[in-house]
């Protein structure tokens, strides 16, 4: 099960800074998508419009049909999100963080326990289910994100920089579980390394300014040569922060 | 919905329990509210000592009688329900100023508000585990005036009206401090807001003499004060539980739009 999704012309404006400029893109069911690009091009900016977080200034993103201006509860009930540097309730431990996010997803009972089982066994979370998510390492609080998001099957995943501050094993781990959801679910991934879009993702956008800079296969990335040089081809090396 | 809430409601509980601060506010409640009480009681008691003792018949006094005002009901009660309302004021906003502010400083609201649940069920858990809290309070200092009851015989309805009474003006002072904490993601900011504006509403009779007499009867209503000290008579009246249920409202819809227009920004 997993969801189609299209972005038309969305934008964001805080002020006078536009975050997202007119953006539209389709990502296919079932695909592993990858959004790159430098600080401040509008990677998290625009996950957060799609998840609901926050309302574009204009156009609209459609998960499955269902827009997220006018119904973000119905499009919030098919996606599951892992938040950039995972916030969670470090004072739970982990068994009672997953129950609440179960819960809060409308799970109960059996249910409730069996969803739990499969994220924690897909997550590998059960040598530390019984911690508390503030003394965790950064690699199983993400696991413990992902393991939230994935709790009610969503069609949809939205991962926002799942490797940031990890260890190399720690991202290799990381990189695996998320490829293992091709095919289940919808993947979104927003991440600053290149690397890891490329052996992860069917397709890359690349987002400089707020615009769409390039959208690639992993075909045509690799006939490229490298997502690096794609990146340094359409963005070069500023940071981004001017925009 | 209800199961959500519910999840919602542990959740917040184990928040609040979770921190010092729930346990000291308990505390420092309970044990300002009895002192000040016992002070009220001891002050009666040396009034009826003084009243009574032969040294005021020369000024006045019958010997042995005590004016009618000079009650249980006037001499204690109204005074510590005073007392309590002033300690509920000082104390509230400390537990209400990390409620939603702390949520939005970790990000965890981003948790919560992409998980499906809709912004007034998110506010509806967060207010109603901060009255159930407000009620806690109450219920341990509602020792004090009971004994009163018990031993001065003054009436059951006297104890019921002080405690629904003092609950109404805790929750609408949480309720104000809840939607201050909806608008800043800095517990500091929502403290000071949630002791400014309670104490701005508090009483307006200092203004009574500078403004028509119009405005002073508006401003009249207005005042948290003005409808409070009824409770402590053992009179319950309509319109002061609408007030104190309008002041609820307003907060709970300010923390829901503060919610929506933080996803507008």
């Amino acid at each position: 099960m997993s969801a189609k999704i299209e972005a038309q012309r969305v934008s964001k404006r805080f002020g006078s800074i536009v975050a997202l400029d007119a953006l539209s893109l389709e990502v296919a069911a079932g695909e592993v998508f990858g959004i790159i690009g430098p600080n401040g091009a509008g990677k998290t900016t625009f996950l957060r419009i799609l998840t609901g977080y926050w309302l574009a200034s204009d156009g609209d993103v459609r998960v499955d049909g269902l827009s997220v201006t006018h119904q973000r509860f119905a499009v919030q009930a098919r996606l599951g999100y892992a938040c950039e540097q995972p916030k969670l309730y470090s004072d739970h431990r982990v068994d009672a963080f997953l129950r609440l996010m179960g819960a809060l997803r409308g799970l109960s009972g059996a249910r409730l326990r069996g969803a739990i089982e499969v994220a924690v066994d897909r997550m590998g979370l059960e040598p530390v289910m019984r911690r508390r998510i503030g003394v965790l390492s950064k690699g199983f609080r993400q696991r413990v994100a992902l393991a939230q998001a994935i709790l009610h099957e969503p069609p949809l995943l939205v991962v926002d920089e799942p490797t940031v501050g990890l260890d190399p094993a720690q991202q290799i781990e990381l990189r695996r579980i998320i490829a293992g959801f091709r095919g289940q679910h919808t993947v979104i991934l927003c991440t600053h390394q290149l690397h890891e879009a490329e052996v992860v993702c069917d397709r890359v956008a690349l987002l400089d300014r707020g615009q769409l800079a390039a959208l690639a296969t992993a075909d045509e990335i690799r006939a490229g040569g490298s997502l690096e040089a794609l990146f340094l081809a359409k963005v070069g090396t500023h940071s981004g922060l001017a925009s | 919905m209800i199961r959500r809430l519910a999840a919602l409601s542990r959740k917040e509980l184990r928040q609040l329990f979770a921190s010092p601060i729930a346990y000291v506010v308990l505390t420092v409640y309970v044990a300002l509210t009895g002192i000040y009480f016992f002070q009220h009681l001891v002050s009666y008691n040396q009034l009826l000592f003084v009243y009574q003792s032969e040294g005021m018949t020369g000024g006045g006094f019958d010997q042995g009688t005590v004016p009618s005002r000079i009650n249980v009901l006037n001499e204690v009660f109204v005074p510590s329900a005073e007392d309590f309302g002033l300690f509920l004021l000082v104390v509230l906003p400390l537990v209400t100023m990390r409620v939603f502010a702390e949520e939005r400083a970790n990000g965890t609201d981003e948790l919560l508000l992409t998980s499906g649940l809709r912004p007034y069920e998110v506010a509806l858990a967060k207010h109603g585990v901060t009255y159930a809290f407000v009620l806690l309070l109450l219920l341990g200092s509602a020792i004090y005036p009971a004994v009163v009851v018990l031993r001065a015989g003054l009436g059951m309805e006297h104890l019921v009206a002080l405690v629904i009474g003092q609950l109404f003006y805790g929750c609408a002072i949480a309720s104000l401090g809840l939607a201050c904490s909806a608008f800043t993601s800095s517990q500091i900011v929502a403290a000071v807001l949630g002791y400014a504006i309670p104490f701005v509403l508090l009483d307006f009779a200092w203004l009574s003499n500078t403004v028509s007499e119009g405005v002073a009867a508006v401003l009249r209503e207005v005042a948290l004060l003005s409808h409070y000290g009824s409770f402590a008579r053992g009179v319950i009246e309509l319109r002061n539980v609408v007030y104190f249920a309008g002041v609820v409202a307003l907060g709970w819809l300010a923390s829901v739009a503060s919610l929506e227009l933080n996803r507008a920004r």
